[in-house]
């Protein structure tokens, strides 16, 4: 399959969740002629079945497909997948840089909804084309014309060409792929110019190193070749080049235009940045590729195992994940109170979620996460700086000169009538007001500068319960600042439990130590003395809640005897035992250590 | 391997439900009840019972069965018992009339245990009782006339139960002047009326507290607390629930009873039409040795002399502190467990919470 540039389209799909963006891929899949329906099938099963063996992710990254035009021409087709969530929007924007259009996907009953635009903005940075698709148009509730002028009014891409379909039915899809071949425009790569292949995308394979998804952009690149990762500096000896369709399919060399795959013995994921150009050490190009950003961990908190026996299979857990995502970072480290774990960086929240949900599902581990944190720079008096990533490490006052804490500039788009509520959240998080503007009639958008570490914990949630769901969200890193912040300990039963502290605002300290000592006092079951509950900044206690000792804990009657009933009814206070980390004699439930950072009295 | 000496028999019907009930039971009716004798006659034919030394025929109800029925029944189980035996049999207020207390006494039983459950008519009503305290008074008066030893049942834990309400009903009971007394606290369950009401039960607070006033005030005046929930005077323990909390084996009989043989613990089947059919048996299951350790446990904490440290090393060949090294230190020292000369027992404080105690030694 070889072809000239001028007949390769290379595109992506944006949608919003539910809009149908899977049924689409998958009925352009078996619309193209490169392979039959059946075989599409079994070619995808088998390929899913392979990556499930070999542990990586299950996505469809890229894949190359043949168009056979009502032109009479053929054409290659490169449908490039993105992820969807703001802590992923680096990955999406790099994945449209592979691309010189895209389909833009929208319900044809629900219209525009809040979350596309931050990926349709993306891809018009990227100055993509942009298609509109309407979908589900043979539903009885849908309102294309509706839906259309929506497209017009509030995102101003015209119209005039939308692709009325069902994706489910496969009516119109027929003609997408036509529109593909007219509208889209075909890359403009220069195949003798030196090498500039765009890093959109990469996972791990244990027989060939890490699997590199380029869209090469100018120039060649063949079996042979000393290619140089522009951002790290590495070179490597190429050692197979090819496409995918979804199968591999091994190819000689991969020209301007073209969608594919390299292996060079690449070992470790990390080297490879998305975003990063490959050029040839030989014959480099002048200039990397343009938005090229070096991802670094936002977020970091403590993970461990709730048996401490587990230590060394959580190490091999997030070796194993690690292999596959290159924004996963961990080094061990020791808590008093939690024993033997890990302090591990991630780029987002929803990172952190997905982490821990992996570990937790696929490595059947049981697992503690302490409160997530920010990274701060804390100046000492020596002149020195710290980057710390453990509230608990931070070191005695008095050796401190500065604290400075991360933030971001938020954009959110809201309709109208949630500004209040949304400025007042952001008021709420020590946001500084930026801007205001009008994005449409009914629309606005909201900038804020933010502490990171105000929006790390359930920020997203709120703002999606404050508009009904209708904002949308995008941060991106803005700097260092001082702030006025301390470590606030907890204390259980007169200890201060390392794992529980946390930084905070000394404006709002005394409200926040006595939610969370409140907050504490409800998620730790009763004990079987009195617990006081402290939380104190400087060693000075500044709020204090006591669990009450258990006082009333036996099953009065036993029916007939029926002890069975009485011994599973045990069973079950044990298995509910079992899920707490004893922290010297207390007790205390896995979600307690996400309560220190409780803001709210209603959480 | 020896057979049971004790025999549970359940009856599953009523003439009204209550509303906290979670029991087996089914509205008294004589078309079910006559087949439902029928088979509880060959299951307990099947299992071939010599001789015991305590019959206990619990509910439901048995004094819903009707004079014919009650009187068949006792027939059937009357000559299992041996001479000292106890024969206890579980009554309502309203149907514990004076022919039914001349079958029982002519047949052998020995021990009544009457269903008084409060002594507040609001409360009764609310509850779903169908009799008043006055009714109460008299039947017990009634029935003392024909047997002597008998226990009545009281439920504390009511919504909107003041303090001087439990007073006022540990007053009246004590005016029954019997010798035994079982008081439970309100237990919610799922399938009852109160479940559906949405009806709470008490808070642990409060529910110590009034626990702590019954056990004072039962002790004060001369009642032993022998079990959590059971005060005995003049030694006149229940020799049958003794035999569950000392973890001795006994047959089970009828719809949705428990029993213990030969090692096993099985439950009959709850529905009525297996039952009628002969298949009774519904669960049955021999226990591991860490079960067999937990339910001796959780039965003989219940009782207020513990259990012998030298049975406990004849059942599991071990002595209890090897078993729970490193766990029992904290316990003595929260003044929780009681490890004594000859006994183990749990304190008072213990003992109310005990669930909480056995977890920390098994968990």
């Amino acid at each position: 399959m070889s072809f000239d540039q001028s007949h390769i389209r290379n595109f992506s799909i944006i949608a919003h969740i539910d809009h149908g963006k899977s049924t689409l891929a998958d009925r352009i899949l078996e619309m193209t002629e490169t392979v039959s329906k059946r075989e599409m099938k079994d070619q995808f099963l088998d390929s899913m079945d392979l990556e499930r063996e070999r542990g990586i992710t299950i996505k469809l990254n890229a894949v190359t497909l043949k168009y056979h035009s009502k032109n009479g021409e053929d054409y290659l087709f490169n449908l490039i997948d993105t992820p969807g969530h703001v802590d992923f929007s680096y990955e999406v924007s790099r994945s449209l840089a592979a691309c010189e259009g895209c389909l833009l996907v929208v319900d044809a009953t629900q219209g525009v909804e809040a979350q596309t635009l931050a990926n349709v903005y993306l891809a018009v940075d990227n100055n993509l084309e942009i298609l509109p698709v309407i979908n589900k148009v043979d539903l009885p509730s849908s309102m294309p014309d509706m839906v259309k002028q929506e497209i017009e009014e509030r995102i101003g891409i015209p119209c005039d060409n939308a692709n009325l379909v069902s994706a489910k039915t496969g009516e119109g899809v027929a003609k997408v792929l036509e529109s593909i071949v007219k509208y889209i425009p075909a890359p403009k790569g220069d195949r003798n110019a030196p090498l500039q292949a765009l890093i959109f995308d990469s996972f791990y394979d244990s027989y060939r190193g890490v699997i590199v998804l380029i869209c090469i952009k100018n120039g060649t690149v063949k079996v042979g070749d000393t290619i140089r990762l522009m951002a790290s500096g590495h070179e490597y000896l190429v050692t197979e080049v090819g496409i995918r369709t979804p199968k591999e399919l091994k190819k000689d060399e991969l020209y301007a235009g073209e969608v594919g795959y390299l292996a060079a013995q690449i070992k470790d994921i990390k080297d490879v940045f998305p975003g990063d150009t490959i050029t040839l050490r030989d014959n480099p190009c002048e200039h990397a590729l343009p938005g090229y950003r070096k991802m670094n961990p936002m977020v970091f908190c403590g993970l461990y195992p709730v048996d401490s026996k587990k230590f060394l299979d959580l190490k091999d857990a997030l070796e194993k994940l690690s292999l596959n995502d290159a924004s996963l970072v961990f080094e061990a480290e020791t808590s008093q109170a939690l024993g033997f774990g890990f302090r591990c960086g991630f780029l987002g929240l929803l990172h952190m979620d997905v982490v821990q949900e992996r570990l937790e599902r696929e490595y059947g581990l049981d697992l503690i996460l302490t409160a997530p944190s920010v990274i701060y720079h804390v100046y000492l008096t020596k002149g020195d700086m710290i980057e710390l990533d453990n509230p608990s490490k931070l070191p005695d006052l008095t050796l401190i000169k500065e604290i400075q804490e991360p933030y971001v500039k938020a954009e959110i788009m809201t309709p109208k009538e949630y500004v209040g509520p949304v400025m007042e959240l952001c008021q709420d998080r020590r946001g500084v007001y930026i801007d205001l503007q009008y994005f449409d009639d009914t629309r606005m958008i909201l900038t804020y500068e933010l502490p990171l570490s105000e929006i790390v914990y359930n920020f997203f949630d709120k703002l999606k319960s404050f508009t009904k769901g209708y904002a949308s969200f995008d941060y991106q890193y803005s700097g260092y600042k001082p702030g006025n912040l301390a470590k606030m300990d907890i204390m259980l039963n007169g200890e201060v439990i390392d794992a529980l502290s946390t930084i905070v605002h000394r404006t709002t300290a005394y409200q926040r130590g006595s939610i969370v000592v409140r907050k504490l006092k409800e998620i730790i079951p009763r004990q079987q003395f009195e617990v006081p509950v402290q939380a104190a900044i400087n060693g000075k206690v500044i709020a204090r809640a006591d669990i009450k000792a258990v006082r009333k804990d036996v099953l009065a009657k036993c029916y007939g005897g029926d002890i069975s009933r009485k011994r599973k009814l045990l069973e079950k206070q044990k298995e509910g035992k079992k899920r707490m980390k004893a922290i010297g004699s207390v007790e205390v439930p896995q979600d307690a250590f996400m309560s220190v950072l409780s803001i709210d009295e209603d959480e | 391997m020896n057979k049971p000496r004790s025999l549970y028999i359940h009856i599953p019907f009523c003439s009204h439900i209550c509303h906290y009930c979670d029991f087996v039971k089914l509205f008294y009716n004589n078309k079910f009840s006559e087949p439902c004798l029928k088979a509880l006659f060959a299951e307990i034919d099947s299992y071939h019972i010599d001789k015991v030394d305590t019959i206990y025929i619990g509910g439901g109800t048995p004094t819903s069965l009707s004079d014919e029925e009650f009187t068949s029944l006792l027939d059937k189980v009357k000559d299992f018992l041996t001479p000292n035996g106890e024969f206890t049999v579980e009554a309502n207020v309203e149907n514990l009339t004076k022919e039914k207390l001349e079958i029982m006494k002519s047949r052998g039983v020995n021990r009544l245990s009457i269903g008084v459950e409060s002594t507040n008519d609001g409360i009764l009503k609310a509850i779903g009782r169908y009799h008043t305290y006055e009714e109460a008074v008299k039947v017990v008066k009634l029935a003392k006339q024909y047997i002597s030893n008998i226990n009545v049942d009281l439920i504390y834990g009511f919504p909107h139960q003041s303090e001087e309400d439990l007073r006022k009903d540990i007053k009246n009971i004590l005016s029954l002047d019997v010798d035994h007394i079982s008081i439970y606290s309100l237990i919610v369950s799922e399938c009852t009326k109160f479940y559906k009401d949405g009806v709470k039960e008490q808070d642990q607070d409060e529910s110590r507290k009034f626990y702590d006033i019954i056990l004072k005030e039962l002790r004060e005046n001369g009642y032993e607390r022998y079990e959590i929930s059971n005060y005995a005077r003049n030694g006149k323990y229940s020799r049958h629930n003794l035999v569950y909390w000392h973890n001795q084996e006994y047959y089970g009989v009828g719809l949705g009873a428990s029993g213990y043989i030969a090692g096993a613990r099985y439950t009959n089947t709850k529905s009525l039409k297996q039952y009628l059919e002969g298949n009774c048996v519904d669960i049955k299951e021999t226990l591991s040795k860490d079960e067999l350790l937990e339910e001796y446990l959780l039965c003989h904490f219940r009782l207020e002399k513990g259990f012998a440290k030298n049975d406990f090393k004849n059942r599991f060949d071990q002595e209890f502190t090897e078993v729970f090294r490193g766990k029992i230190d904290s316990l003595i020292e929260r003044k929780l467990l009681i490890i004594g000369k000859e006994n183990v027992r749990l304190s008072d404080d213990g003992m109310a919470i005990m669930d909480n105690v056995i977890v920390s030694l098994l968990g």
